[in-house]
């Protein structure tokens, strides 16, 4: 490798091929470009949260607080320092996991995040089960005979089950579920710790509000892109010269490659859920980070606002980073900048 | 895309060609004539139906059931007309969506065009700004900025109208680089033409329908936003009706009157599908599918 060897040649080789390996670049680079989109979004919710028409402190002592007591609230909350400051100070803080005080509660609102991102994380992630374990199934049942009935079904329940508001089907089922049959609670959360039976059966309504739309989107976009495969690709036609059967030919090839697409969709969509987790957490009761924004909203409470809004942006922007790494990963050609 | 629009009537029209096209008809005409009915019922229908009033009803008639006399849908808790609010909350959800898809479509479209013709470091520069704003979640910010703002109609406008710019711009850029080096537009810059020309009589024609295809699939998710929004507090203020408070109100008595949910439900689904609709057969119809 280099002209003047190093203590331990073997080392130094496997080093240099790892640092040297075009995943390795790739994923340095991919994070490094994430930073300043966390640090843009942060900026952002700081800029358009100090837009608010009206005093903060104002508003969290109420009408009937004297001048003297809004400036001595604003001093001891920074707002009476220039913008640039109170983000910098912000940053400082949050960077070493700080994220301010609740105004109202006093606490400190990290540790807060931490029990609530747990139950909104596992009402996500319950949701991603579901949908993609029933969208890929029928996706590939729809795929191995396009414009069959099976293939009809699922386009005509997609683009119905797409149009579907997720609270509109949040209270369908409510009203279904627990009202008419009391199979499910219609709100409250049992935490995990008191038994996963009785966890997932107050996560089932909700997790489903939120998993049905997502296995439209899922399957409908992975039907297209299977169909595509196998309608356009050579590989397809040298699979099946080879005399490789139907469902092999979809199975191993034509859903192998279609996965990449659908990696990439999942991560992109992760943002939007997260986003409509809020207003599922406010209909089920659940204790989320949604829940606590919403509360933060109605109570003026900017710090946890600020807070809640860039975790959510975190998320969002990590989830995209991990698709793309897991995509650059899989495919070689993006991983050799080929294409 | 005259081609592509021609293409089913070079193949010999068989019977099943014959049906074929006529389906292929019908996937326009069946959302497009839907979205008539529902944009002329809830804008003219209040004009000219005997309507009554969406607020200020009597306590004394609250709760009326279907088909009671002048309540053809019955009345709310409050004694509100269910089909006057189901109407005039059309109206605003209507308008919303089309305001906010306008302003996204002239601010996202321009700053698209602009950073895709121009190319360089305003290219990077406007790129990664969007980059920023299309990480968001948006309803979450949406949340925070209608509550900041106060809930009103052109609040609910403006904060959508800001998250909707990074998509059209996104689609916009892609067209103008895939048209830059067409050679109708290097003959139009040849000619000496001016910047600003190019781009509003050459360019703007030929990305204009992928924009509008788009804005009429994001209609639906809007419409479905700002349902979300006003459901928590945060959109149009009762008493004032749109589908999403009037769900919300409906929720608060859904084991005693359910009914209450489902006719807004009912329109809020149906203008969306229409919308999906109408906006799916588009986007296949333009990439030639």
């Amino acid at each position: 490798m280099t002209t003047t060897a190093p203590p331990d040649p073997r080392e130094s080789r496997v080093l240099s091929r790892v640092l040297g390996s075009p995943s390795v670049r790739l994923i340095g680079k991919r994070v490094l470009m994430a930073v300043p989109i966390i640090l843009g979004v942060s900026i952002l919710t700081f800029w358009v949260l100090s837009l608010i028409p009206g005093n903060a402190a104002q508003q969290v002592l109420g009408p009937d607080a004297t001048a003297a007591q809004v400036r001595a609230l604003e001093q001891e909350l920074g707002l009476d320092q220039p913008a640039v400051t109170r983000y910098l100070d912000w940053l400082g803080g949050a960077v070493q996991g700080d994220l301010g005080n609740s105004l109202i509660s006093g606490q400190p609102v990290s540790g807060e995040l931490g029990s609530r991102l747990a139950v909104t994380g596992e009402l996500v992630g319950l949701a991603f089960v579901i949908s993609i374990g029933l969208a890929v199934p029928v996706a590939l049942l729809a795929a191995y005979k396009p414009n069959r009935l099976v293939d009809r079904i699922s386009m005509v329940v997609s683009i119905t089950g797409l149009s579907v508001a997720n609270y509109v089907l949040a209270l369908l089922l409510v009203l279904v579920f627990a009202v008419q049959m009391t199979v499910f609670p219609a709100i409250g959360f049992v935490p995990l710790s008191e038994g996963v039976g009785a966890n997932l059966h107050s996560l089932a309504l909700p997790a489903a509000a939120i998993a049905f739309p997502l296995f439209c989107f899922y399957t409908r976009f992975l039907r297209g892109d299977l169909v595509d495969q196998m309608q356009g690709e050579d590989y397809i036609v040298t699979a099946r010269a080879k005399g490789i059967g139907p469902w092999r030919v979809l199975l191993r090839h034509a859903f192998r490659n279609s996965s990449f697409g659908l990696i990439t969709v999942v991560g992109l969509n992760l943002g939007t859920l997260i986003g409509s987790t809020v207003i599922i957490e406010q209909i089920f009761a659940l204790p989320g980070i949604g829940q606590l924004l919403l509360q933060a909203i109605n109570t003026r409470d900017f710090i946890v606002v600020q807070a809640c809004v860039v975790v959510f942006a975190i998320i969002a922007v990590l989830a995209n980073l991990v698709a793309d790494l897991l995509y650059a990963v899989l495919d070689p050609r993006i991983r050799y900048g080929s294409r | 895309m005259a081609v592509v629009e021609a293409a089913p009537t070079l193949v010999s029209g068989t019977g099943e060609e014959r049906s074929r096209s006529w389906l292929r008809a019908l996937e326009l005409i069946v959302p497009g004539a839907v979205l008539l009915l529902v944009v002329g019922a809830c804008f003219v229908g209040p004009l000219v139906l005997p309507v009554p009033s969406p607020v200020g009803g009597n306590i004394l008639e609250s709760n009326l059931p279907a088909f009671s006399a002048g309540h053809l849908l019955g009345t709310d808790p409050n004694g509100n007309d269910v089909l006057a609010r189901i109407l005039h909350g059309g109206q605003s959800s209507l308008t919303i969506a089309i305001a906010v898809n306008l302003l996204g479509l002239l601010a996202g479209g321009t700053l698209g065009a602009l950073s895709g013709y121009a190319g360089g470091v305003l290219d990077s520069v406007i790129m990664r700004v969007l980059d920023v704003l299309i990480a968001f979640p948006s309803l979450v910010l949406t949340l925070a900025v209608a509550q900041s703002l106060g809930p009103s109609q052109t609040n609910t406008i403006l904060a959508l109208a800001f998250f909707s710019v990074p998509a059209f711009a996104r689609i916009s850029r892609a067209a103008t680089l895939r048209l830059r080096e067409q050679p109708f537009m290097v003959a139009a810059r040849l000619c000496g033409t001016r910047g600003w020309r190019v781009l509003l009589r050459h360019l703007a024609p030929n990305i204009m329908p992928q924009l509008i295809t788009f804005g009429m699939l994001g209609m639906g998710i809007i419409i479905v936003i700002e349902g979300a929004l006003s459901f928590l507090g945060l959109g149009i203020p009762p008493p004032a009706p749109s589908w999403g408070n009037m769900i919300a109100q409906g929720q608060a008595s859904l084991s005693a009157t359910p009914i209450l949910v489902v006719w807004p439900c009912v329109a809020l689904f149906i203008t969306v599908l229409a919308f999906n609709l109408l906006g799916e057969t588009l986007r296949a119809r333009w990439s030639g599918r």
